[in-house]
C-alpha cells in the first residue's frame, strides 16, 4: 500500500489529540510538558507531510519543523525552571496545587 | 403785557420754584433759597393783580378759555372706534380772576411773614419748598379748565396740607394731625370722585365749558345732577371742613402758624367753595343738592360756631372759626348766592389770614398756644393787638369793614331764600361775634396771668408786622372796595337758566340793623365776662351750663364718633385676619401642605420600594451571575483552563470547517 498525505494527516491528528489529552489529564507538571512537546512533534510532522507532497523539492516547510524543535527545546527549558522553582517553593509538582493567580 | 395769554405761568413758575428750593441747596438754617419763592409768588401776584386790574376796566375779557391737546385714546363706544383727545387748559372767569389775587396775595404775605417765624428753623429750606408746592397746586386748581386736572390739583393740595400740617413730625401730634386730616379728606374725595366719573360717564367731557353746555340743553337728567352735585358736595366738604367732615380743621392746627393761615384759613380749605362755584351749573340743575349745599353749610356755621366758644387754644379758636365762615359760604351759594359766598370767601381770606398771622405773631412771642397763660399782650405787642381788633372787628361785621359787606349781603341772600337758614346764620353771626371778642380780651387786656411768659414776650420782626399791616389794611378797604358800584358782582355773577328763579321773600329794611345790634349785646356781653381782670362771672356761668360745656369741649362727640366708627374697622379687620389666619391658613394653606406631604411620603415610599428594588436587583443579578461565572472558571485550575481554550477553538476550527 501506498503511503498519501492524508496517513500522514492522520497520524499528526492523533499524536495530537494524545498530547492533547495528557495535557488536560495529567496532574504531573512533567507529564504536561511531556504532552505539550508531543503536539509540537504532531505539528511538526504536518510540516514535513505537507512540503513533501505539496512542494516535493522544497525546504521550507522542513525548515519550519526545524525552528519549532529549536524553539521547543527553548520552551523545555524555561518550563522545566520554572518546575524546578515551584517544587523548591512549594515541594509539589502537581498542577492542582499550584494556585497562585486564582482570583 | 399780555398776561391773560401767559395765565399758564402762574401755577408753572411756583411749581419750578418748588422744585429749585428743593433741589438745588443742602439744608440749611439761613438758607437764602426762600428768597426764589418769595420771587415766583411775586411774579404770579404782579401778574394776577394785572389780570384782576385789566379786568375791572374792561380791557380784557372773560371769560377766557384756552385749551392744548393733553393725549389721546382710543375708544369704542356703540361698536365704533374713535379716538379721544383730552384737552388741558385754562379757564379764567370772574371767580377765577378773584381768587388769583386771593391766592398770590395771601401766599406773598405768609412767605415774607415765615421768614421771621420760621427763622433758624433747621428745615428752613424745605419749608419754603412745600410751601410754594401748595401754592403751584393750588393755583393750578383755580386756573384749570379741565375738571381731572382740578381734580389732581386737588389731590396735590390734600398732600401739600399733609406734609405741612405734620412739617414738625418729630412730634407725635402733628403727625397724628396730618394723617387725621389727610385720611378725613380723602374720604370726602370718595365722593368727588364717583362724581367725576359720573360726570364723564354722562358728557364725555372733563372741560367746564362742555359740561356746562350740555346741562344748560337739559340733557342732564335731574337725577344725575343730584348724585354729581352731592358728590362733589361730599369732596367739598372735606376741604372746606363741613359738617360732619371738620374733625380734621382744629387738628390742624398742629401745623406751622404761618401755613395755618395759607392752607387752613385763607386757600385751601376754600377750595371746596370754589368747586361748588366752579361747578354751580350743576346745582342749578338740581334743587335737592342745592338744598344740601345750604343745609350743610348752616348747620356748619352753627355747630362750629358753638364749638369755638369754649376753646381756650388760640389757634383752634380760629380754626373753629373759620369752618364757621366756610360754613356762612356754603350756605349762600346754596341759596342761590354765588357772589355773596365768593364775596365772603374774598373777604374772608383777608381777615382770617390776618387772624391767623396774628395769633402766630403772638405764638412766636408767648410760645404757647393756650389763652388762659396770656393776657395784657397790648402793652408788650401794641402793633399785633391793633391788627387783630382790626380782624376781629371785620369778621364780626363792624360796619365798613370788609366782613360788614361780604356778610351782611349773605344774610340778606339767605332770608330772601329761606329764613330758617337765616336764624341760624343770625345766631352763628352772633356767637362770632362773642368768641372772637373773647380772643382779643383774653390774649390782650385784663392781667397778665403768667408773669415768666409776659416778661419774655416782644413785638415780632418787621418781616413778620409788615404782612400784618397790608392784610389790615386790605380787611378795612376790600369790602368798601369792591362792592363800590357793585364791583365784585360785574365780575363775578351766575346767571341762574331761565324758568329756575329761586323762590323769593323781601327782606325787611333793618335786618341788617337787627342783626348788628344783636352782636353789638354779644360783644359786651363778652366784655362783661372776659373783658375785666377776673373771670369770676364766666366761671359761675361754666359751672352752671357743665353739661353744655362738657359736650361743646368734646366737640359734640364727633371727634370720638368717627375714632369709634375706626376702631370698628380695626376690630373688623382684625377678625378678618383671624379669620384669614386661623380658618382660611390652616384648611386651604395648612391643609394642602398636609395633603402634599402624605402624597410625598406615599410616593417616597413607592419609590423605595419598587423602583430601587428593581435597580438593586438587576445589580444584584449581575452580581450574583458574575458570582457564579467565577464559580465555574477561575478555580487556578490550569488544566480546566486549557480545557476550555481547547473546547472553544476546536469548536471554532469546526465550525469554519463546516462551512
Amino acid at each position: 500500500m501506498n503511503l498519501s498525505l492524508g496517513h500522514y494527516l492522520v497520524l499528526g491528528a492523533a499524536l495530537f489529540l494524545i498530547g492533547l489529552f495528557g495535557a488536560l489529564t495529567r496532574r504531573n507538571v512533567i507529564g504536561i510538558l511531556m504532552s505539550i512537546e508531543l503536539m509540537f512533534n504532531a505539528a511538526n510532522i504536518n510540516l514535513a507531510a505537507f512540503n513533501h507532497y505539496l512542494h516535493p523539492g522544497g525546504v521550507t516547510g522542513m525548515t519550519a519543523a526545524l525552528f519549532v524543535i529549536t524553539v521547543a527545546a527553548a520552551e523545555v527549558v524555561v518550563g522545566l525552571a520554572l518546575v524546578l522553582t515551584i517544587y523548591r517553593n512549594s515541594a509539589t509538582a502537581y498542577v492542582e496545587d499550584f494556585h497562585l493567580l486564582k482570583g | 403785557m399780555r398776561m391773560l395769554e401767559h395765565v399758564y405761568l402762574i401755577p408753572l413758575i411756583p411749581l419750578v420754584a418748588s422744585f429749585i428750593i428743593l433741589l438745588a441747596a443742602p439744608e440749611d438754617p439761613h438758607s437764602p433759597m426762600p428768597l426764589v419763592g418769595i420771587a415766583a409768588i411775586g411774579w404770579c401776584l404782579i401778574q394776577s393783580v394785572a389780570i384782576f386790574y385789566g379786568a375791572v376796566i374792561g380791557s380784557i375779557h372773560i371769560p377766557y378759555q384756552m385749551d392744548w391737546s393733553w393725549f389721546s385714546f382710543g375708544a369704542t363706544i356703540g361698536g365704533k372706534p374713535f379716538l379721544y383727545d383730552m384737552p388741558i387748559g385754562v379757564l379764567i372767569d370772574g371767580a377765577a380772576v378773584v381768587m388769583l389775587v386771593v391766592v398770590c396775595l395771601v401766599s406773598f404775605l405768609v412767605q415774607v411773614y415765615s421768614l421771621g417765624y420760621m427763622h433758624g428753623d433747621p428745615h428752613f429750606k424745605r419749608y419754603y419748598a412745600y410751601l410754594s408746592f401748595f401754592t403751584a397746586a393750588m393755583l393750578g386748581l383755580v386756573v384749570s379748565s379741565n375738571l381731572l386736572v382740578t381734580f389732581c390739583c386737588w389731590e396735590l393740595v390734600g398732600f401739600s396740607s399733609y406734609i405741612l400740617i405734620g412739617f414738625w413730625f418729630e412730634r407725635a401730634e402733628p403727625a397724628y394731625a396730618a394723617k387725621k386730616a389727610f385720611i378725613t379728606t380723602k374720604l370726602g374725595d370718595l365722593g368727588l370722585y364717583v362724581a367725576l366719573l359720573l360726570i364723564f360717564s354722562l358728557v364725555g367731557s372733563f372741560q367746564i365749558p362742555q359740561i356746562a353746555q350740555f346741562v344748560a340743553q337739559g340733557y342732564m337728567p335731574a337725577g344725575a345732577a343730584t348724585a354729581i352735585g352731592l358728590g362733589l358736595l361730599c369732596g367739598a366738604a372735606g376741604k372746606s371742613a363741613q359738617f360732619p367732615l371738620f374733625i380734621w380743621l382744629p387738628d390742624a392746627m398742629e401745623g406751622p402758624t404761618p401755613v395755618s393761615a395759607l392752607i387752613h384759613a385763607a386757600t385751601m380749605v376754600a377750595a371746596g367753595i370754589y368747586l361748588v362755584a366752579k361747578c354751580y351749573f350743576i346745582y342749578a340743575a338740581s334743587p335737592i343738592a342745592m338744598f344740601a349745599v345750604a343745609w350743610a353749610g348752616a348747620l356748619t356755621a352753627l355747630l362750629a360756631a358753638t364749638m369755638a366758644v369754649v376753646c381756650y387754644d388760640i389757634k383752634r379758636v380760629l380754626a373753629f372759626s373759620t369752618v364757621s365762615q366756610l360754613g356762612f359760604m356754603m350756605c349762600a351759594l346754596g341759596c342761590w348766592g354765588y357772589t355773596a359766598g365768593l364775596f365772603h370767601l374774598t373777604t374772608h381770606a383777608a381777615f382770617k389770614a390776618l387772624l391767623f398771622l396774628c395769633a402766630g405773631s403772638v405764638i412766636h412771642a408767648v410760645h404757647t398756644n393756650d389763652m388762659r397763660q396770656m393776657g395784657n399782650l397790648s402793652k408788650k405787642m401794641p402793633f399785633t393787638a391793633l391788627a387783630t381788633f382790626v380782624g376781629t372787628c371785620a369778621i364780626t361785621g363792624i360796619p365798613f369793614l370788609s366782613g360788614w359787606y361780604s356778610k351782611d349781603m349773605i344774610l340778606e341772600q339767605v332770608y330772601e331764600y329761606d329764613p330758617h337758614l337765616f336764624f341760624i346764620l343770625a345766631l352763628s353771626a352772633v356767637l362770632t361775634a362773642f368768641y372772637m371778642f373773647r380772643l382779643v380780651f383774653l390774649t390782650f387786656t385784663g392781667t397778665e396771668r403768667d408773669l415768666e411768659r409776659y416778661r419774655h414776650a416782644h413785638e415780632s420782626p418787621w418781616t413778620m408786622t409788615v404782612p400784618l399791616g397790608i392784610l389790615a389794611a386790605l380787611s378795612i378797604f376790600s369790602g368798601a372796595y369792591l362792592s363800590h358800584n357793585h364791583l365784585f358782582e360785574r365780575l363775578v355773577h351766575f346767571d341762574p337758566p331761565a324758568g329756575l328763579m329761586p323762590r323769593m321773600n323781601v327782606a325787611p329794611p333793618g335786618l341788617g340793623g337787627i342783626v348788628f345790634a344783636a352782636v353789638a349785646c354779644a360783644i359786651l356781653f363778652s366784655y362783661r365776662l372776659y373783658g375785666r381782670h377776673d373771670f369770676r362771672l364766666a366761671e359761675d356761668l361754666k359751672r352752671r351750663l357743665a353739661p353744655v360745656f362738657n359736650l361743646l369741649e368734646r366737640r359734640y362727640y364727633l371727634d370720638d364718633s368717627f375714632l369709634a366708627l375706626v376702631d370698628l374697622g380695626d376690630r373688623t379687620a382684625k377678625m378678618a385676619f383671624w379669620i384669614d389666619s386661623e380658618v382660611i391658613d390652616r384648611i386651604f394653606v395648612d391643609g394642602w401642605d398636609l395633603l402634599a406631604q402624605l402624597a410625598a411620603q406615599l410616593g417616597q415610599l413607592f419609590d423605595a420600594l419598587f423602583i430601587d428594588r428593581m435597580v438593586d436587583e438587576t445589580g444584584g443579578l449581575s452580581v450574583s451571575v458574575g458570582g457564579a461565572l467565577r464559580w465555574l472558571i477561575r478555580r487556578g485550575m490550569i488544566q480546566e483552563y486549557l480545557l476550555w481554550t481547547a473546547a472553544v477553538l476546536s469548536t471554532l476550527a469546526f465550525l469554519i470547517a463546516w462551512r
